[in-house]
């Protein structure tokens, strides 16, 4: 590539490898140019932030219900038929 | 099976389902599948059995084995195929690259409500059904972040994936979950 100018197609893809990769020096100049002109990127780059953010805690405010000893029987039971 | 085979493992079950339970849990984050999960682990161990050292904890060493079953998991997810005209973005952008006009993400007007919205268990709930809507490949790249808090590289090495493999789907995922939580919520 030889401009700095990215497509949203593009800018939105390394606003989402950035959460799990770092830039390098290229990517991040492209990007906070790209930003400059274009809203709807700044915007998304946001509302991806707000999902990772709700992604994060939705998974510490899971506690689903599970019953323990039942757990231990079924294990049990299946332990004792697969030696059968 | 020998007597001190079948009283130990007996006892494992009675010990350390719990504990296993709740990791397998924290990890996968599904009631179903986590049991599922603990039940391998234990007829895994009952086969491995003469493989296990008596100076080493039986909670390691079943731990050890939960987490093979949990990457083996994941990994089977990741290899499922995904039909190509998923994959397209051309549902949100131009194929110069641009935005679709109907696809801009719009101004959620949250700017000082953030905390709020993520405390907000309707908006939780939105949150859950669009992750739930994503094919399973896709939201196992998505969640795996936050499932073992690793970064980029760690889970590209368990999924067996190239990084720009990986940040595709997750790209193509958030794509899909931002407009699914547009439509959902903020023009609800």
């Amino acid at each position: 590539m030889h401009t700095l100018f990215l497509s949203c197609l593009k800018a939105t893809e390394l606003i989402e490898k950035k959460f799990h990769f770092r830039l390098t020096f290229r990517e991040k100049l492209q990007l906070k140019l790209h930003k400059m002109m274009c809203d709807a990127c700044s915007m998304y780059e946001k509302q991806s932030a707000i999902i990772e953010k709700g992604m994060e805690s939705q998974h510490k405010h899971q506690h689903e219900e599970c019953d323990i000893e039942e757990l231990k029987k079924q294990i049990s039971s299946n332990l004792a038929e697969s030696q059968n | 099976m020998s007597k001190s085979k079948a009283s130990s493992l007996n006892e494992w079950v009675e010990f350390y389902t719990a504990d296993l339970y709740s990791w397998a849990h924290y990890k996968v984050s599904d009631a179903e599948l986590a049991k599922d999960l603990v039940q391998d682990t234990f007829l895994a161990a009952t086969e491995k059995y003469e493989g296990f050292k008596a100076d080493s904890s039986p909670k390691t060493w079943l731990i050890s084995i939960l987490n093979h079953k949990i990457i083996d998991y994941y990994r089977k997810k990741v290899r499922q195929p995904v039909a190509k005209e998923i994959e397209s973005f051309s549902r949100f952008f131009e194929a110069g690259g641009d935005w679709l006009e109907t696809q801009k993400p719009q101004n959620w007007q949250i700017d000082e409500k953030e905390e709020h919205l993520l405390d907000d268990n309707n908006f939780q709930q939105v949150l859950k059904e669009c992750l739930d809507a994503l094919p399973e490949k896709w939201s196992t790249c998505v969640k795996l972040k936050y499932l073992g808090e690793k970064n980029g590289e760690q889970i590209c090495q368990e999924l067996d994936i190239t990084p720009s493999n990986f940040w595709q789907i997750v790209h193509r995922s958030k794509m899909q979950l931002r407009d699914c939580v547009e439509t959902n919520w903020f023009n609800n």
